[in-house]
């Protein structure tokens, strides 16, 4: 009996066009090369078989590494989300001034490459650090502890995010409610916040866990002898060109991380529920004793963040660290071969990367929302999946499949459009879904009424659709924006001579030595993504205040 | 006629939406698709507009198929429950939008929009913003947007649902008064009977994926032919054989054959005629005073009834009562809902 409209109409042949082009995008970018490193995990001399994982699962270096990214991923979390909760707790549920400055510090972290982390330790507690210097000891900050305190600083702003997302939520008449039965303000924390907060926390840990075991920068320049997961590919690609070694090690890695995310899903899904609507927010009142301790602990994390980030400004305008302790310019003349080459190059990834990204998800959700569910619900299953796959992984994927002249995919290899494409992939699950809830909010009668009064497909999307989630796609330009300038661990594998990218030229500089010209990139890398940032954040403002002008008017 | 739906089915999975629904829509005609929530009325006004397929079944405008033609091209207007104007649209910018589309010159819209906002008493917020507007006149502006393109059909789906009850009637006389001066064929999704008779030339009451009964609004009030109508209808005393036979035994006369439980009566509260007497079999157990009329539960020997009087306060709480009612004001429906006799109000 069905489908009674035979004819192939425009708006049909877009629909298909709107999904059809992200999910090829999908399957050829994504999809493709991990069926391609599993392959190569399993490619031996003589067809395929499991020699290369009985060889890796037999070495001692294999089982070092992997406990030590368990170790260090545990660890990490266990940090990043107990000092997350007192942030967010901070934050949320209590009342003191300067939350503001809590707020500003504490998401300085995301707008740097994660080696960044490393080399403000390095600054301040390595052999001629800051510290070390004063108290005229010697600290061992490579390896396990250096490691921690980097990894943990990184985690952080995500773990606040999502705990205080989820402190957020509580109602405040429950604890009306719960005050005026006598409870007590310790009881109301252990009995109230406590159990709504547990998926958050749960939430806030595997993605700790998984951003800690598959980051590279931290890793790569503090790690030391302490070898974990990510570096341990990067040795057998780069250093013993062994590429199905490193696709084992790699699928390895991937194990932990796809489990770690499926559960986080998951718990993602419950906290949604336990959402009421018409919610009275909490308003914390001034306790002495709590907020004093509170605000004292979140002002203290957050100096560490900002002496940890403070020093590597610092340091890029010293002029011989530590013994010529005289400000100069001198290390922002890059010396290493292409100079800021990279940098430029890394602006120009990064706008492709924004603007191709954005427009693919909102091609995308558009689409979506003309599908059936049976088959929109599958494509929405791959378009989350990418963000169970850690950079490293993606990142000799890629290698693998794009440096192959099997295929005409070839031609891609070893250019900026190549590296935009991975740190769109990289990220597409955030930048997805981010625009999934603001189609969400969009009322289908909206489309209907465009739709009855003549408009097509192509017209609704340009008159309704984009107006109405601009914030989001705003949003989602700036994300996959600042992520491409400061990722590291997906296009390490990637860069070539002719061609690098901002965090790859200050591993280098860190590795040739050269520490003080690394910050000095860095800082400029910095400056770049905050005023992208700020960029944002007056958009953002800039639009809401046409709204709210709408409404004065 | 103008607009036909013919056996239009509709099913979602094993549930069935539509039913072989047929119904028809004559030039200039206001028709109301009555009955409540989940009876197929939106799904069919849905079908209608072309925001979704039928699964079986035809639409024909003028007897030309509309199934292949997509919502764009079919050239009606909507108007929904939520307004649903364009946010970043002024109201000029949403009323001309469909003319936009269409290609009419900038001159001609601005004109157009000018009219109808005078039609929809509104000629001040052309250039305000829909969040400036109340609910009221938002609908107002979703209205002259659905207009402004001169639809072959207009369609309403429960557009004053989300109105407070003084918008909402003045927006029911607004919404009569523009379709019978443009004439436009109308056809309203409401689950509310009281607008229903007020405004529509036919009402089609739906139930469950069928049409139950189509006719005018005095049709259906008074000659309901099924229970299920005469409960949804208004207020109606609902009386089985064997109650009939101890109060109003005038009215077996009338009884079409058939079982014992396959009709009921129904009487409405106003027809039936309350004399005080001490010696009367029914008492007065309550009385609920409504402004203009007077709302009496009385105890029979048949059960309790609900009758409506108008005029002198006659009786009080507790006063015994002769009942009386002619035997041409009564119906005799068909028992479609299982449903004890005693409970028989509604």
């Amino acid at each position: 009996m069905r489908p009674a409209r035979s004819r192939m109409d425009g708006d049909r042949f877009l629909t298909w066009v709107c999904v059809g082009l992200p999910l090829l995008g999908l399957v050829l970018f994504f999809l493709y090369p991990m069926v391609i490193v599993f392959l190569r995990s399993l490619t031996v001399e003589d067809g395929y078989g499991l020699a290369n994982y009985t060889q890796v699962l037999g070495s001692a270096g294999f089982w070092r590494a992997t406990w030590h990214s368990l170790l260090m991923g545990g660890t990490t979390t266990a940090l990043s989300v107990f000092l997350g909760f007192i942030i967010a707790h901070g934050l949320h549920r209590c009342a003191f001034p300067g939350k503001w400055l809590v707020r500003g510090i504490i998401i300085l972290p995301l707008l740097a490459p994660s080696l960044v982390q490393a080399l403000g330790l390095i600054f301040l507690l390595g052999r001629n650090g800051v510290v070390s210097r004063a108290l005229g000891t010697e600290i061992e900050i490579y390896g396990f502890w250096g490691l921690l305190i980097a990894n943990t600083l990184y985690a952080l702003p995500q773990a606040v995010m999502i705990i205080g997302a989820a402190l957020v939520l509580l109602d405040a008449r429950t604890y009306e409610a719960a005050e005026v039965m006598g409870a007590s303000p310790s009881r109301q924390f252990r009995d109230l916040t406590l159990p709504a907060a547990r998926f958050g926390i749960l939430n806030a840990a595997f993605v700790c866990f998984t951003i800690t075991i598959t980051d590279f920068g931290n890793a790569a320049v503090i790690g030391g002898d302490y070898s974990v997961l990510a570096t341990e590919i990067y040795s057998q690609v780069v250093g013993q060109r062994n590429f199905n070694m490193g696709a084992v090690v790699g699928i390895m890695l991937l194990l932990p991380t796809v489990i770690s995310y499926a559960i986080e899903r998951q718990a993602m899904k419950r906290q949604r529920t336990g959402q009421a609507t018409g919610q009275v927010r909490y308003r914390p009142s001034f306790r002495p004793l709590r907020d004093t301790v509170m605000a004292g602990l979140s002002l203290l994390i957050c100096a560490g963040i900002v002496a940890v980030i403070g020093i590597v400004v610092y340091a890029s305008f010293v002029t011989l660290w530590p013994y010529n302790m005289a400000l100069s310019p001198k290390h922002y003349d890059i010396t290493l071969a292409g100079g800021y080459s990279s940098l430029w190059m890394t602006i120009v990834i990064s706008v492709m990367a924004a603007t191709g990204g954005t427009l693919a998800v909102f091609l995308l959700g558009l689409g979506l929302r003309r599908l059936p569910r049976t088959a929109a619900q599958p494509i929405q299953i791959l378009a989350a999946m990418p963000a169970a796959v850690p950079g490293m992984v993606l990142g000799l994927a890629y290698i693998l499949t794009f440096n192959s002249t099997a295929t005409p995919l070839y031609l891609l290899y070893g250019t900026a459009a190549l590296i935009a494409i991975i740190n769109f992939y990289h990220y597409h699950t955030q930048g997805f879904l981010t625009l999934m809830t603001g189609f969400r909010q969009l009322p289908p009668a909206l489309e209907e009424a465009a739709g009855s009064l003549g408009a097509g497909l192509g017209r609704t999307a340009i008159d309704i659709v984009a107006p109405f989630i601009a914030p989001m796609l705003v949003s989602v330009f700036f994300f996959l924006f600042m992520r491409s300038m400061v990722t590291l661990s997906a296009v390490v594998f990637l860069t070539t001579p002719d061609l690098s990218v901002a965090a790859v030229t200050i591993m280098r500089l860190d590795d040739a030595g050269l520490t003080s010209q690394a910050a000095a990139f860095s800082t400029c890398v910095m400056a770049i993504v905050c005023l992208a940032l700020l960029s944002m954040k007056a958009t953002l403002a800039l639009m809401s205040r046409r709204h709210h002008m709408k409404e004065a008017a | 006629m103008y607009l036909t739906v013919r056996d239009a089915t509709k099913t979602y999975g094993t549930f069935t939406a539509l039913d072989r629904v047929s119904i028809e829509i004559d030039r200039g005609e206001f028709v109301c698709l009555l009955g409540p929530s989940g009876c197929g009325k939106t799904t069919l006004l849905r079908l209608i507009a072309g925001l979704s397929d039928l699964d079986g079944g035809e639409i024909l405008l003028e007897d030309t198929a509309l199934s292949d033609l997509p919502a764009r091209k079919r050239g009606f207007g909507i108007v929904f429950q939520s307004y649903s104007l364009f946010p970043n649209m002024t109201v000029a910018d949403n009323i001309g939008y469909g003319l936009r589309i269409r290609g009419t010159q900038r001159s001609e819209i601005s004109a157009r929009v000018t009219e109808l906002l005078e039609l929809v008493k509104l000629p001040q917020v052309a250039d305000n913003f829909p969040n400036q507007l109340s609910g009221g006149q938002q609908q107002r502006i979703a209205l002259a947007r659905a207009i402004a393109v001169d639809p072959r059909v207009l369609l309403l789906d429960e557009p004053l649902s989300a109105l407070d009850a003084k918008v909402r009637a003045e927006l029911r006389d607004e919404i009569r008064h523009v379709q019978r001066s443009l004439g436009i064929p109308t056809l309203m999704v409401t689950h509310d009977q009281e607008e229903a008779l007020a405004l529509a030339d036919k009402i089609i009451c739906m139930n469950h994926g069928v049409v139950v009964q189509a006719g005018t609004p005095e049709d259906l009030y008074h000659r309901p032919r099924t229970r299920f109508v005469a409960e949804f209808m208004g207020i109606s005393n609902l009386l089985s054989t064997e109650a009939v036979a101890q109060i109003f035994p005038d009215l077996l006369a009338t009884r079409p054959a058939g079982a014992d439980g396959a009709h009921v009566v129904c009487i409405r509260p106003e027809q039936i005629g309350v004399t005080p007497a001490p010696d009367g079999n029914a008492t007065v157990r309550g009385i609920s005073f409504l402004g203009n009329l007077r709302r009496l539960e009385v105890e029979s020997p048949g059960g309790p009834l609900v009758v409506e009087t108008h005029g002198a306060d006659t009786c009080r709480e507790g006063d015994r009562v002769n009942l009386h009612v002619a035997s041409e004001a009564c119906t005799w429906v068909a028992d479609d809902v299982a449903q004890a006799p005693a409970e028989s109000q509604s």
